[in-house]
C-alpha cells in the first residue's frame, strides 16, 4: 500500500486519532451486526423448520389416514358390489364409506367413482361434475399406480369456492382387477383448519404440488404470483426471494404425499433494520471523528503553541534580534518548557557573547586611534632633517649634513606607501644607511654591493637589506678591526633569488647555522626574525633566510632567499 | 496494515456469506425441465402443461406472451429462459418465422388430418380453427347475416367489430379469407370493407366477443371455438358459418433451432397430438381435432358440412406485409404493425 505522507505532525496526529477511533469502532459495528443478523437468522431458521415439520406432520396424518380409508374399501366385497354390480344397498355402502372415514371427514370430502369415472357416492354432497374422465387427470394418474394415493393441484388455487387439493386411489376387488376410484378433495377452509395456526401469524405456508405448482396459501390472494415467481426461481437455479426482498422461503417436501411446503418468514434483518443499524453506526462515527478532530486540536494546540513560540524566537534571532526570551508558562514541567528555558539561556550567552565583542572592537579602536595620535607627522621629521642638514652645511659641519640627509631618505624609504620596491632602491636605503654607521664607527670597516644589473629589478620586501647588514655590523664586525661588509646578489635556478650579507668576523657557531631559527627567547634584536617572517608569510614556508659562514675566508653569511620577481620598469 | 485489512475483509465475507443456501435440492435436474413460449391463455395450456408434467415427470416453464410479440423476443435472440418450443400461434405466423423452427416429424404423424400438416414438418399443427361470423341477436335478426357479403352492406356500415390483422393473426387469416370468399379484385373489396368498418377497429381479437356481446357493435369476425365457448358460457351472442365459405387454419407447435432440451420438448409436441390432448381439445376448448378416429363433437357442427374457402396458407403469410399496408392505407390509418 502507498504509504500515507502528510504535510505536518499535526494532521498526524488528527489522522492517528482518528484511525484508533475509528478503526475499532467500525469493526465492532461491522461484527455486531454480523453477529446479531446470524443469530436472529439461525432463529428464524429454527423456527421455520419446526413449523414446516408441524406442518409436514399434518400432511401425512391425511395421507396415511386417505391410506387407511384406501385400505379399508380395497378389496372390500360391499364396495366391489356396489361399484362394480350395483347390487348393493346404498345405505350399508354409505355405512361402511362413513366409518372408513371417520378420523378424516373433518377435513374432507370423500367420493367413490366406479371404474368408467361415473360419480356413485360422496360423504359429503356430490362433485360438479358427475363424471371425470378416466383417461385424462388425477383418475388416470391413479390408475397408473395402484394402490398408491395421487395428488393434483387446482388450475385455479385462488377460486376458494372448488376444492383444492385432489387426491385419488384406485380401488381393486378381492381378485386385484381395478373396480373403482376413491377420492379425496379438500377445501380451502379445510386446509386452512390443517395447516393454518400451524405457520405463525406473521408467516405464510404455501402448499404446492410435485412440480410446484401451487395448491394453497394461507394468505389465499398472493398465492398465484407468489408460487410462479417461486417456481421460476427455482428453475432458473435463482436462490428463492419471492417476489420483493421482504421475506425468506424455507422448503421442506413430504416424501409420502410427494407435495412441497414453503414456509414464507419476513426477512429477520430488513432493510429498515439494516439502515438503522448503519444510520446508528454512522452517527457514532461521527460522534468519534468530532470527538477526536477535538482532542486532536486540543492536544496539538498544547504541544504545538510552545513549538510555534520557540518557531517565532528562533526567526527574531535569525534577524539579529537577541532581545527575545519565549515565554514559559508557570507550573507545566515538561520536555518543551526545558527546551524554551535552554534556547532563553542560549539567546542570552549569545547576547552577552556579541557585546563582549564589540566592547573588545571597541577598545581596539580606541587604542589604534591613541596610536596614530601619539604618532609624529614623519615629513615633519623629515623637513627638519633637511633643515638640519642645510644648518650644518652653513656651520661648516659636513658629517651632520650627510648623516641628516641620509637619515631622512632613509626616514622616506620608511614611510613610503610601497611595500615592495626595486633591489636597485634598497641597496641606494643601505649605501645611506651603511654611511651613517660609518661615522658612528669611525669607518672601522668596509662596504662592497656586488649585485648583477639585470638583479636590480627584481621586487624585494622594503626594509629588507637594512636589518641584515646591521646584524652584520653589530654582531660580525664587533671587534673586527678592518671589517668588511660584502653584499651580492644572484640567480639560482633562474627563479631563485639569493641576496647574502657576509661579514668577515668570527662566523657563527655551528648550531646556528642552516635555515634561520628563531631564537627561543625574544630579545630586543629582532631584525633578522622580522625579515625571515616576512620573507616566508609572503612568498611561502620555502623561502626565508639562511645562515652559512663563509668558505674563503672567516666570517658569517646571512642569505635571504626569495623568488624572482621583475617589477614593472 | 495490508495484511490486517485482508483479513478484516475476509472476516466480514465469510461473517455476511454464512447463509443463503436451501433451495436448489428440490428442483429438477437441469435434464428434466422445458421452456414452453405460448400464445394459448392458460386456460388451454395449463391442462395440458400439468397432465404432461404428471405424466413425463417434467418440469416446464410456461411463459406467455402474444404470438408475433413472442417470435420476436425469439427472433431477437434476448429470450429468457431461452423456449425450447413454440406452442400456438396460427400456423401463418409459424411459416413466417420459419428460419426459428427445426423440423421434427411427430410420433403417430399418420394420424394426423394431412391438410394441416406442414410440408417441411417445421412445425406440427395442435389445434383447427374455423372463423365465423357473430352477431348479437338482440340487434340483428337471424337472416341478416349469412356469409362475408353481408359484411359489406350500408347497413352493416360502421356496426361490424374486426380486430386489426396487423395484431391479431386470426384477424389477418378473416381478411384473407374474405378476400377468397368473395372473389373478384382484392383492391377493391378490401377498399369497401374498409370503408364499412367506418376506420374502426379494435386492438385485439378478445375485444371482438365484448364489442359484440355489450351492443357496441352489432357483427364481428372471430374463430369458432372462441364464440364457442362464450356462447355455452351464456352471453348474448349468436353464430354464423359464412354460407360463402370459411377457412379453417391451425394453430401449431414447433420446437425452435436452439433448443436446450429438444428430447423433452419432441415428447411434448407427441403429446399435443395425443389421442387424449385432442379429444380434450375437443371436448373441453370446442377447437377441432387434427387427428382422425375420434369421437364425434357433441356441440360443433360437422365441419364437412361447413362451406370452405380454398385458403392458400403460402399465399397469406407471403403476401402479409403488402396486404397489411393496403389495409392500413384503405382504412386511412397510419398504423401499421
Amino acid at each position: 500500500m502507498k504509504q500515507l505522507h502528510f504535510r505536518s505532525f499535526r494532521q498526524q496526529l488528527n489522522a492517528a486519532f482518528l484511525a484508533v477511533s475509528l478503526i475499532p469502532l467500525l469493526l465492532c459495528s461491522v461484527l455486531l451486526v454480523q453477529i446479531f443478523r446470524l443469530r436472529m437468522v439461525s432463529d428464524a431458521q429454527q423456527t421455520a423448520q419446526q413449523q414446516l415439520t408441524a406442518a409436514l406432520d399434518a400432511l401425512d396424518s391425511v395421507h396415511t389416514g386417505f391410506q387407511s380409508v384406501v385400505d379399508t374399501l380395497d378389496s372390500d366385497r360391499l364396495v366391489t358390489q356396489a361399484l362394480f354390480d350395483e347390487q348393493a344397498e346404498d345405505t350399508k355402502v354409505y355405512e361402511q364409506l362413513f366409518q372408513a372415514t371417520e378420523a378424516l371427514r373433518g377435513f374432507a370430502a370423500f367420493h367413490l367413482y366406479d371404474i368408467s369415472g361415473n360419480w356413485r357416492y360422496s360423504t359429503q354432497s356430490a362433485p360438479e361434475s358427475k363424471v371425470l374422465s378416466t383417461h385424462w387427470g388425477i383418475l388416470y394418474g391413479a390408475a397408473q399406480v395402484p394402490g398408491t394415493v395421487v395428488y393434483s393441484a387446482p388450475e385455479d388455487p385462488a377460486a376458494l369456492s372448488a376444492p383444492l387439493l385432489h387426491a385419488a386411489a384406485l380401488l381393486t376387488d378381492p381378485y386385484g382387477a381395478p373396480m373403482g376410484y376413491l377420492t379425496m378433495e379438500l377445501r380451502s377452509s379445510q386446509l386452512g383448519a390443517l395447516l393454518g395456526g400451524l405457520a405463525g401469524a406473521q408467516n405464510q405456508l404455501l402448499l404446492l404440488d410435485a412440480h410446484w405448482r401451487p395448491v394453497y396459501c394461507t394468505q389465499s390472494a398472493q398465492v398465484l404470483t407468489l408460487a410462479e415467481t417461486l417456481r421460476n426461481q427455482l428453475l432458473s437455479g435463482k436462490a428463492l426471494t419471492g417476489t420483493s426482498d421482504n421475506f425468506v422461503y424455507t422448503v421442506a417436501r413430504d416424501a409420502a404425499t410427494g407435495l412441497t411446503l414453503v414456509l414464507q418468514q419476513p426477512q429477520v434483518f430488513t432493510q429498515g433494520t439494516l439502515r438503522l443499524f448503519y444510520s446508528v453506526s454512522t452517527l457514532c462515527a461521527l460522534g468519534c471523528v468530532v470527538l477526536s478532530i477535538v482532542l486532536g486540536l486540543q492536544l496539538s494546540r498544547q504541544v504545538f503553541e510552545p513549538i510555534g513560540r520557540l518557531h517565532r524566537a528562533i526567526r527574531q534571532v535569525e534577524k539579529n534580534d537577541l532581545e527575545v526570551q519565549v515565554p514559559i508558562p508557570e507550573g507545566n514541567e515538561n520536555e518543551l518548557t526545558d527546551l524554551a528555558r535552554q534556547f532563553n539561556h542560549m539567546v542570552t550567552t549569545l547576547a552577552a557573547n556579541q557585546q563582549t565583542l564589540l566592547e573588545n572592537q571597541k577598545a581596539l579602536n580606541e587604542a589604534q586611534i591613541r596610536m596614530l595620535q601619539a604618532q609624529l607627522n614623519p615629513h615633519f621629521l623629515c623637513n627638519t632633517l633637511d633643515t638640519m642638514k642645510w644648518i650644518s652645511k652653513i656651520n661648516q659641519v659636513p658629517q651632520v649634513a650627510l648623516m641628516s640627509t641620509n637619515l631622512a631618505d632613509i626616514l622616506r624609504a620608511c614611510i613610503s606607501p610601497a611595500e615592495f620596491v626595486p633591489l636597485r632602491q634598497e641597496l641606494l636605503i643601505l649605501e645611506r644607511y651603511i654611511e651613517i654607521q660609518k661615522i658612528r664607527l669611525s669607518d672601522s670597516f668596509s662596504y662592497e654591493a656586488d649585485v648583477p644589473e639585470d638583479l636590480k629589478d627584481c621586487m624585494v620586501p622594503k626594509m629588507l637589506l637594512q636589518p641584515l647588514a646591521e646584524n652584520a655590523i653589530l654582531h660580525g664586525l664587533s671587534g673586527v678591526e678592518a671589517g668588511q661588509l660584502l653584499v651580492t646578489a644572484r640567480a639560482d635556478a633562474e627563479s631563485l633569488l639569493e641576496i647574502r650579507v657576509c661579514d668577515n668576523g668570527r662566523g657563527l657557531p655551528p648550531e646556528l647555522l642552516g635555515p634561520y631559527r628563531p631564537p627561543e627567547k625574544q630579545t630586543g634584536h629582532l631584525g633578522l626574525f622580522n625579515v625571515d617572517t616576512i620573507l616566508r608569510k609572503h612568498y611561502g614556508e620555502c623561502f626565508g633566510l639562511r645562515l652559512e659562514n663563509r668558505e674563503d675566508g672567516p666570517g658569517a653569511c646571512v642569505v635571504a632567499r626569495l623568488p624572482i620577481e621583475k617589477g614593472e620598469s | 496494515m495490508k495484511r490486517f485489512l485482508i483479513f478484516f475483509l475476509v472476516f466480514t465475507l465469510l461473517l455476511s456469506g454464512c447463509t443463503q443456501k436451501q433451495a436448489q435440492d428440490f428442483g429438477p435436474a437441469d435434464g428434466d425441465t422445458l421452456v414452453i413460449y405460448t400464445s394459448h391463455k392458460k386456460e388451454v395450456w395449463w391442462p395440458i402443461v400439468k397432465e404432461f408434467e404428471s405424466r413425463t415427470g417434467l418440469w416446464v416453464q410456461v411463459v406467455e406472451g402474444g404470438t408475433n410479440e413472442l417470435l420476436e423476443t425469439i427472433r431477437s435472440g434476448k429470450a429468457d429462459p431461452i423456449p425450447d418450443l413454440m406452442f400456438g400461434g396460427g400456423v401463418e405466423s409459424l411459416e413466417a418465422n420459419a428460419s426459428l423452427f427445426s423440423p421434427y416429424i411427430c410420433a403417430q404423424a399418420d394420424r394426423l388430418l394431412p391438410q394441416y400438416r406442414s410440408g417441411e414438418d417445421l412445425w406440427t399443427p395442435f389445434s383447427a380453427l374455423p372463423l365465423v361470423l357473430i352477431y348479437n341477436p338482440k340487434l340483428l335478426s337471424p337472416d341478416s347475416l349469412t356469409g362475408w357479403s353481408d359484411l359489406l352492406k350500408p347497413s352493416l356500415h360502421g356496426r361490424i367489430a374486426f380486430a386489426d390483422p396487423a395484431v391479431s393473426g386470426s384477424s389477418y387469416t378473416a381478411l384473407v379469407t374474405l378476400l377468397e370468399a368473395l372473389g373478384g379484385d382484392h383492391d377493391t373489396v378490401l377498399r369497401e370493407f374498409a370503408r364499412n368498418l367506418d376506420g374502426k377497429q379494435l386492438p385485439s381479437s378478445g375485444d371482438v366477443l365484448s364489442a359484440v356481446a355489450s351492443g357496441e357493435c352489432s357483427v364481428g369476425v372471430t374463430l369458432e371455438e372462441t364464440a364457442s365457448r362464450r356462447i355455452a358460457a351464456g352471453e348474448q351472442l349468436a353464430m354464423v358459418y359464412p354460407a360463402d365459405g370459411t377457412s379453417c387454419v391451425s394453430d401449431g407447435c414447433a420446437i425452435l433451432v436452439g433448443a436446450r432440451h429438444p428430447e423433452n420438448a419432441k415428447k411434448f409436441v407427441d403429446f399435443t397430438v395425443s389421442r387424449d390432448v385432442q379429444q380434450l381439445l375437443q371436448d373441453q376448448f370446442c377447437r377441432r381435432p387434427v387427428r382422425d378416429g375420434l369421437e364425434p363433437s357433441a356441440s360443433l357442427p360437422d365441419l364437412a358440412a361447413i362451406a370452405q374457402v380454398d385458403y392458400n396458407l403460402r399465399w397469406a403469410s407471403e403476401h402479409r406485409d403488402s396486404l397489411l399496408m393496403s389495409w392500413a392505407f384503405y382504412l386511412g390509418s397510419e398504423e401499421e404493425e
